[in-house]
C-alpha cells in the first residue's frame, strides 16, 4: 500500500530579516498511510506548523520532495481538507453555504453536495442551524461547522492545525469524541498538529515528536488502543504512560 | 439599541438643535446683528418659504448632478478595484498615479473642465466624480486586499485560484466598506457639484449661494446651506438603511 503523503528529506528555510536564513524544518522524512491518524507534537516554534503547510502544499520545500498519492505536488485542485485554530467561516454565508464553499472552489455543483452537507451537519450536532449565520453560533459550534467544511469533499487528506486549542476544556473533549464518531462512518487519512499531548494520544495511531531549531523528527510513538476510543481512556494507566513518555521526549 | 433609548436619543438630538436655533434667534435680535451679516433663523425660514419653488428647482439640479457624479464614482471605484485587488504589480503601478491625482485640489480643475466641456452639467458631474471616487476606492480596495492569512491558506490548500478568492471572499468582504464609503462619497460629490456651480454654472444651489451673497441676500445663502445639509442628512440615512439591509452580517456585533 502506498502512503497518501510522503515527505522525503524536506528542508524549509525562512529569510531571517536579512541576516541569512533560519532553518525551520531540516531533512524530515515522513509517510502517512491511508486511513492513518498521525499527530505531530512539539513545542511552539519547533516547525510543526511549517511541516503541515508543506504537506498542504502551501510552502514549497527548499530541499526534498513531497508526494501526494505517489505524485509530486503540482499546485492544481487538491482533495485536501483543512481546519485551523480559528473556524474561518465567512460571516456573509449561512452555515450550509460555508460548508459548501470547497465544492464551489473545486468547480463542482454545490447542489449535488447539499444532501451530504446536511448529513455532516446532523452528525456533528448542528441540525437546525444550517441556515444560521456563523456569528449566531458559539465557538464550539463554529468549529463543528469548520469540520463539516473540511470533510464535505471527502478529502484524500485531512489536515488539522491546533483545531481545538481555542476551545474550553469541556468543548475540546466533546470535539475529540465528535471527531472519533465521525471517523467511525468515514475513514480519513489525517495529520493533526497540536501541543496537547493528551489530545494526540487519544486520537492518533502514531504520534510524531518534533524537536526545534532546526525542526527535526525526534521520535515516533505508536498508539495501539482499539477504536472507537472514549474519553475514559484518559484515565487508564497505559494512556498516561504514553503521555508521560512523550512529555519526557519533549522535555529533554 | 432598544426602541425607548433610541427615541430618547432622537428627542435629545432635536432638543439640542432647537436650543441652538432659539439662542441664535435671541442673540441676533438682542445684539442687533445686521441681516446681511447673520440672518436669524426666522428670516431664513421666511426666505426659504418665499423662494421655495426657485430653491427646490435649483436643489434638484444640484442633487441630480451630484448623484450622477456619485454613481459614476461608485461604479468606477468598484470596477477599478477588481484588477487592482487581483494584481499586486498593477497596484504598485497605479497607486502613485491615483495618490498623485488625489493630491491635486480638484476645485482648481473646474475652470479647465469648463474650458473643455463648456458651462453646465458636464463639469458639475465631473467635479463631483473626481472628488468622490478616491474616498470610495481606497477603503473598498483595502478591504479586498487584507484577507486574513489563514483564510487565504485554507482556500489555497484546496486549490483556489486568485480569481476565486477575489469572487468568493474579497468582493463580499469589501461590500460593507464600499457601502460605508458612499457616505463620504456623497458629501464629496455634493461639495464637488456646489464648487463647480460657483465657478462654472448659472444653475444649482452653488450658483444661488454665490449670486445671493454678492447681492448681500445672506438669508437666501443660508436657505441653500440648510437645504443642502438637510438633503445630505436624508440621503446619508437612506444609505445607512441600505447598508443594514444588504450587509446585515457586518453589523453582527450590534444585533
Amino acid at each position: 500500500m502506498d502512503p497518501v503523503i510522503r515527505l522525503s528529506k524536506v528542508t524549509v528555510r525562512y529569510r531571517n530579516n536579512g541576516r541569512g536564513f533560519l532553518t525551520a524544518v531540516a531533512g524530515v522524512d515522513l509517510s502517512v498511510m491511508p486511513e492513518e491518524f498521525v499527530s505531530i507534537v512539539g513545542k511552539s516554534g519547533c516547525g510543526k506548523t511549517t511541516l503541515l503547510k508543506v504537506i498542504a502544499g502551501l510552502i514549497r520545500p527548499d530541499e526534498g520532495e513531497v508526494f501526494l498519492n505517489g505524485h509530486a505536488f503540482n499546485g492544481s485542485k487538491k482533495k485536501i481538507g483543512v481546519m485551523f485554530q480559528s473556524p474561518l467561516l465567512l460571516p456573509w454565508r449561512t452555515i450550509l453555504k460555508n460548508i459548501l464553499l470547497p465544492i464551489e472552489i473545486l468547480g463542482e455543483n454545490p447542489e449535488d453536495y447539499v444532501e451530504r452537507a446536511l448529513m455532516l451537519i446532523e452528525r456533528t450536532g448542528l441540525k437546525g442551524f444550517e441556515n444560521s449565520y456563523p456569528w449566531e453560533l458559539s465557538g464550539g459550534m463554529q468549529q463543528r461547522a469548520a469540520l463539516c467544511r473540511a470533510l464535505i469533499h471527502k478529502p484524500l487528506l485531512l489536515l488539522l492545525d491546533e483545531p481545538f486549542s481555542s476551545l474550553d476544556a469541556i468543548t475540546r473533549e466533546e470535539m475529540w469524541i465528535l471527531l472519533e464518531s465521525v471517523f467511525l462512518y468515514e475513514k480519513y487519512t489525517t495529520v493533526l498538529v497540536t501541543h496537547d499531548i493528551r489530545e494526540a494520544v487519544l486520537l492518533s495511531d502514531r504520534v510524531i515528536v518534533m524537536s526545534g531549531k532546526p525542526g527535526k523528527i525526534k521520535a515516533e510513538v505508536k498508539i495501539p488502543f482499539s477504536r472507537p476510543r472514549s474519553l475514559d481512556l484518559q484515565y487508564t494507566k497505559e494512556f498516561n504512560e504514553y503521555v508521560a513518555e512523550i512529555k519526557n521526549m519533549l522535555g529533554e | 439599541m432598544g426602541s425607548s433609548s433610541r427615541a430618547k436619543s432622537v428627542t435629545l438630538g432635536i432638543a439640542a438643535i432647537l436650543t441652538i436655533l432659539a439662542t441664535w434667534e435671541i442673540l441676533a435680535h438682542l445684539l442687533r446683528v445686521p441681516k446681511y451679516v447673520l440672518p436669524p433663523p426666522s428670516s431664513i425660514v421666511e426666505t426659504t418659504l418665499k423662494y421655495f419653488s426657485y430653491l427646490s428647482a435649483n436643489l434638484l439640479d444640484t442633487l441630480f448632478h451630484a448623484l450622477v457624479g456619485l454613481s459614476l464614482a461608485a461604479s468606477f471605484s468598484l470596477i477599478l478595484s477588481l484588477p487592482l485587488a487581483y494584481s499586486e504589480t498593477l497596484r504598485d503601478a497605479i497607486n502613485p498615479l491615483i495618490a498623485g491625482f488625489n493630491a491635486i485640489p480638484r476645485a482648481a480643475l473646474v475652470p479647465l473642465l469648463a474650458l473643455w466641456f463648456g458651462l453646465g452639467g458636464v463639469p458639475k458631474v465631473l467635479t463631483a466624480f473626481l472628488i468622490a471616487f478616491y474616498p470610495i476606492l481606497v477603503p473598498t480596495l483595502t478591504a479586498m486586499v487584507t484577507i486574513e492569512r489563514e483564510l487565504w491558506e485554507m482556500l489555497t490548500s484546496f486549490g483556489a485560484t486568485k480569481g476565486q478568492v477575489l469572487v468568493k471572499v474579497a468582493i463580499p468582504r469589501s461590500m460593507p466598506y464600499f457601502l460605508s464609503s458612499l457616505h463620504m462619497g456623497l458629501t464629496s460629490a455634493l461639495v464637488g457639484t456646489v464648487i463647480a456651480e460657483m465657478i462654472a454654472s448659472d444653475r444649482g444651489l452653488g450658483y444661488v449661494i454665490l449670486s445671493s451673497t454678492s447681492r448681500l441676500d445672506t438669508s437666501l445663502a443660508f436657505s441653500c446651506l440648510m437645504l443642502l445639509a438637510l438633503t445630505t442628512f436624508i440621503l446619508s440615512k437612506t444609505i445607512s438603511i441600505i447598508e443594514k439591509r444588504v450587509v446585515k452580517w457586518a453589523y453582527r456585533a450590534s444585533t
